[in-house]
């Protein structure tokens, strides 16, 4: 007799399989942080207490999800309707991305049972209460604005038409001017630090530059999301839309060499540009990914229409602003006093925070596959060749 | 010896440091840890400073109680998000774990790198910050500090701020061969309620010397109280916007139809697109 065992599809893939693990470790090392302390898991100390935990879940998964806002910016506000296959995506990730920050910042804090604190305590001079403020207004806005995806997939017609004809602009308006305010002070966190901020970083003008870096990334990642997941999922992608998006790019990074260059020259830092050993060349290196490269590249038509074009080029942003992220937060950032002691991330601190990423991106692949997230496509194909980006392969 | 001071007399409370006459004995550290009913190694002041320095025979001595600074303006206070500490108008900066979230943003605030964090409490054990408070309680019970009451060569000094700057001025006059002429503390990140002088350069007593003489909170809340006007602004311009490309593209429609022809790809207002008109030029 045999006995026919279903394996789910899920448990096939290696890939996925992974990111269950990590996903699994994540949820048992916060366990553990939550019984015994910060301390015994990770390496944060009291010359840094901030690490790669606020590094990369907050500032890095608050600048990555700037395409939320950029992209329904770009189709609600500019009423470039052409661009909405774009949308929906992208404002997936944010809300994906914002939680993960969420859940990440439960862990980081020290005191994670009084977080609800922030809106009853508020302390309206400091920029982190703006910021936790914000965050929670536009998770719940990032949800609103997904949500008419998942009633399309319940087909109840009458409450997506009621969300799109009464609901949509105004959340995408309050949307752009809550993002705006926290990607620009997740950089003005540091102004009142300026003894302990490298001069290369630390500069009364960081909100400005943090928002421009925020929307130049936000276009980065649309273009990064579509070639992943169309890698994985094996969908087309739009390439006459990513290539309009890619278009835009040069100019948000000529602004940013401008403004960076601009501000280190008016407050009389140019000196820094090369005297500052390894921080001279990490400025370097985020002028170069964030500036010059995208610069460089997304000028020439002939890279913007190539699907590889695209991607180098807006990978080239991401990293940069990555790395921007992790300057001002870490990097360029210390105590001084107990500067003897330095500060390297434990394996824990950074398996919770990939296994959060890895969290988010099952619960991604998993609306991609059972609800309309790319429906618009038949819609809009008329006007957009779909291009297939990878042959379609069996198993994921 | 030790001069009794009525301390009702007391109007903004500050302590004065002589760094001349610290001889590394820590009780202050110990006396710290048994005021606060804390075990030895959680003491909220810690000795700070270079030891011993130079070379026999012209050996110094460096060392420093290191205490929070109870700033005027302090830079804790204004980067907490839910406000837990709060500046008495009489001195001490003071820290309520009840409203903490354990953020640890008041850390990075902090120029003097003071507050501490209970790295090994769990979400059950309540982990706080740890910093000195002046011994307020004690003070308001009618005692000096803890650790300015133990010391046992008078380097720290309890009074009135006003009153110890005088007492510092006198004894750098008194002494100019023995003191650096400078009272750390006076102005630094705009004054603060610890104060220091020293035989050798405050950066050997493990101070920062790079603090400015403004509040560093200073800046950060003046752009901070920007952030509602620019909002409502923001919010304007951005509606705005809607209906004005909203019209301009109903407006282009209609010229089209029109005309009859093929209408012009991008609109006005998003000036990057314009320049991809070939590219992005929609078929009819």
């Amino acid at each position: 007799m045999k006995i026919k065992i279903r394996i789910p599809d899920w448990m096939l893939s290696p890939w996925v399989m992974g990111m269950v693990i990590l996903s699994a470790m994540a949820i048992l090392i916060s366990f553990i942080r939550m019984v015994v302390g910060i301390g015994p898991v990770s390496n944060l100390n009291d010359a840094y207490p901030w690490g790669f935990w606020i590094s990369f879940d907050i500032y890095t998964g608050v600048a990555l999800g700037a395409g939320a806002f950029t992209m329904a910016a770009v189709v609600y506000i500019f009423d470039l309707k052409k661009f909405t296959p774009l949308v929906r995506p992208s404002v997936l990730t944010g809300f994906l991305g914002y939680a993960m920050v969420a859940v990440a910042l439960l862990v980081d804090l020290g005191r994670p049972e009084n977080i609800w604190h922030m809106i009853i305590y508020q302390n309206h001079t400091s920029f982190l209460f703006e910021i936790g403020i914000c965050v929670m207004t536009y998770l719940t806005v990032l949800l609103l604005e997904f949500i008419p995806v998942i009633f399309e997939g319940f087909r109840w017609n009458g409450v997506v038409h009621f969300f799109h004809k009464w609901l949509t602009l105004p959340l995408v308006i309050l949307g752009v001017v809550l993002s705006t305010l926290h990607q620009s002070s997740l950089g003005s966190l540091t102004i009142i630090m300026p003894a302990k901020l490298h001069p290369l970083w630390w500069t009364p003008f960081i909100p400005i530059l943090f928002f421009v870096s925020a929307v130049i990334v936000g276009f980065g990642m649309v273009i990064v999301e579509s070639q992943i997941s169309a890698r994985a999922l094996h969908r087309g992608i739009e390439i006459n839309l990513l290539k309009v998006v890619a278009s835009w790019i040069p100019y948000g990074s000529a602004l940013y060499l401008i403004l960076r260059f601009g501000q280190l020259a008016v407050e009389g830092k140019l000196g820094y540009l090369f005297t500052s050993g390894v921080y001279s060349l990490l400025f370097w290196i985020e002028i170069l990914l964030i500036g010059i490269i995208p610069l460089v590249l997304f000028s020439q038509k002939k890279v913007r229409k190539s699907p590889n074009g695209l991607l180098y080029g807006a990978l080239s942003v991401v990293l940069g602003v990555v790395l921007n992220r992790f300057d001002v937060s870490w990097i360029a950032l210390g105590g001084r006093i107990f500067d003897t002691t330095g500060y390297v991330p434990s394996i824990s601190e950074v398996l919770v925070s990939f296994g959060f990423v890895a969290a988010s991106v099952l619960v991604f692949r998993y609306i991609a596959l059972h609800f309309p997230l790319f429906v618009d496509e038949e819609e809009y194909q008329e006007e957009n060749t779909i291009e297939q980006a990878h042959p379609v392969k069996a198993g994921d | 010896m030790k001069s009794k001071i009525d301390l009702s007399s007391i109007n903004y409370r500050a302590i004065l440091f002589d760094a001349t006459r610290c001889i590394d004995c820590r009780a202050c550290m110990v006396a710290c840890s048994v005021q606060n009913n804390v075990p030895n190694d959680v003491t909220r002041i810690w000795v700070a400073g270079d030891a011993v320095m130079g070379e026999f025979p012209d050996l110094e001595r460096a060392t420093m109680p290191y205490h929070c600074m109870h700033c005027h303006d302090p830079a804790c206070a204004s980067a907490c998000p839910v406000g837990a500490y709060t500046k008495r108008p009489d001195g001490p900066v003071l820290y309520d774990p009840n409203v903490c979230i354990g953020c640890r943003y008041c850390m990075n605030a902090c120029p003097f790198d003071v507050p501490h964090f209970e790295w090994n409490r769990g979400v059950d054990e309540h982990a706080e910050i740890i910093k000195c408070d002046l011994c307020t309680p004690r003070v308001d019970g009618g005692q000096e500090p803890a650790c300015v009451a133990t010391c046992p060569t008078d380097a720290l000094l309890f009074g009135d701020r006003y009153e110890l700057i005088q007492i510092a001025r006198q004894r750098i006059k008194d002494h100019p061969d023995r003191y650096i002429d400078d009272i750390y503390g006076e102005t630094e990140n705009g004054g603060t309620s610890y104060l220091i002088i020293s035989h050798v350069p405050f950066g050997h007593l493990g101070l920062p010397t790079d603090i400015p003489n403004e509040g560093v909170g200073k800046l950060s809340e003046s752009i901070m109280g920007a952030t509602l006007p620019f909002a409502a602004a923001w919010g304007t311009v951005l509606t705005g916007i809607a209906i004005g490309s909203r019209q301009l593209h109903k407006r282009k429609q209609n010229h089209a139809d029109e005309a009859d022809k093929v209408s012009e790809a991008a609109p006005a207002n998003e000036s990057a697109s314009v320049s991809e008109t070939a590219d992005t030029e929609e078929q009819p």
